[in-house]
């Protein structure tokens, strides 16, 4: 499998418009054929939603296509209700029908599912509105830490503070050997790009998605990625020298009728570690204690007195080229 | 889709918009069938009512309102738009 070329990036001054340019706007031209990729859960992400608790109403942040939002497939449909929220409209039509081929062969009726056009940095519910939340494949598209640390903070809220549960994943540097993407590894180090960007171990970064003229004209979608991105590299602005004089990458306009598109979607790929030090920053600026759920049956000793909101880190990892942190809220 | 459990969710987020700020107001829902207030008495009549509220109404074009701001939230093709304009952001 040929493997894309993921270039490093520069935030420009406005961490918004940057993302509008190289993330939302990215998302709403390739959403049909990204949808057509994105079709299988992940194992860890599938077993989470199926330990929820009959009428558990939770939140997608950052939903994309919606392919969480029919989970779990092995209880019956609308045994819990995931709201999905994005930040790109196109996905989010997708999204509303996801599941229904599925539903269709069976006898069930498909449950419509229930979309909200916003920012996952946004606030748009009641705090402790929802019994659970998810961010899949989302938090590593804000392009600097005080906005990747919002978007936790916001995840912390929505849920119940007292047994709220949250699922995040973020892609990280280490990728593995099936992984279709070659990461630069000479030019950054953690410390160059701490000390360059004061942001925090991990690399900001462009991957290419490749648009192929067929995906775009007659509509007929190939669940596959992408041709060799550095066969069309030549006829498109060098997007290395674009990324590192921070200026934008116009790639659409100068190619053949036959050349596929290339779109740049930025990334903060995640170092080992940086997840669960986001959580607890999050937490902290929440004044949340970071902690086991404590044991009631002890009424005296240390700290016993203390009453506030507690989050339990249940676990967190690495899987297939994302880290991870399952989380449970408590409250004494 | 937008079901009335999902809007029973939401709530204001334009800066300094902290009270009074759900649950967003339809202009005009035309369903009258729950009661104002909470009755004494849950019964199955009632979680019927409930049901057919909560889940069954879909709104696909509309608005919602902020009790408190006024801010408006357009529903089109049965997505809410929660995004606000860059000066709105708290």
């Amino acid at each position: 499998m040929p493997k894309t070329s993921v270039t490093p990036a520069q935030i420009e001054n406005n961490p918004q418009a940057h993302e509008d340019q190289h993330v939302h706007a990215v998302y709403d031209k390739i959403a049909s054929h990204f949808s057509s990729t994105r079709y299988k859960p992940w194992p860890i992400i599938a077993h989470f939603l199926s330990t929820l608790s009959t009428g558990s109403v939770g939140l997608d942040a950052g939903t994309g296509n919606g392919k969480y939002l029919p989970l779990p497939l092995d209880r019956p449909p609308g045994s819990i209700c995931t709201i999905g929220l994005d930040r790109s409209r196109n996905l989010l039509e997708i999204a509303r029908t996801a599941g229904a081929d599925v539903d269709e062969a069976s006898t069930i009726k498909c449950m419509p599912r229930e979309v909200i056009w916003g920012d996952v940095i946004g606030k748009g519910w009641r705090d402790g509105a929802f019994d659970y939340a998810i961010s899949i494949a989302t938090i590593h598209h804000l392009a600097t830490h005080d906005r990747r640390k919002l978007a936790v903070k916001r995840l912390l809220q929505c849920v119940s503070p007292s047994r709220g549960r949250i699922l995040i994943y973020v892609w990280a540097i280490e990728q593995d050997e099936l992984s279709r993407r070659s990461v630069p590894t000479e030019s950054y180090t953690k410390n160059d790009s701490l000390a360059e960007s004061g942001m925090g171990p991990g690399r900001d970064v462009f991957v290419p998605w490749v648009l192929s003229r067929q995906n775009t004209n007659n509509g007929k979608l190939k669940g596959k990625l992408s041709k060799d991105p550095l066969a069309s590299r030549s006829n498109v602005t060098d997007s290395t020298q674009s990324c590192t004089n921070g200026t934008s990458i116009e790639v659409t306009l100068m190619l053949g009728p036959d050349e596929p598109q290339v779109f740049n979607r930025y990334y903060h790929m995640f170092a080992e570690g940086e997840l669960v030090e986001l959580v607890r920053s999050a937490a902290g600026d929440l004044g949340i204690h970071i902690g086991p759920i404590p044991d009631q049956t002890l009424s005296s000793g240390p700290g016993m007195e203390w009453k506030g909101r507690g989050l339990e880190i249940v676990q967190d990892g690495w899987e297939r080229s994302n880290y991870y942190v399952e989380l449970r809220c408590w409250e004494k | 889709m937008v079901r009335l459990i999902t809007h029973n969710l939401l709530a204001c987020h334009v800066k300094n918009c902290t009270s009074n700020n759900f649950p967003l107001a339809f202009k005009d829902l035309g369903d009258t069938s729950l009661p104002a207030e909470q009755p004494d008495m849950i019964d199955d009549e009632f979680l019927q009512k409930l049901h057919h509220v909560l889940l069954e109404i879909h709104v696909e074009e509309g608005s919602m309102v902020c009790p408190n701001c006024n801010h408006v939230y357009p529903i089109s093709n049965g997505i809410p738009n929660m995004l606000l304009a860059e000066h709105e952001i708290g």
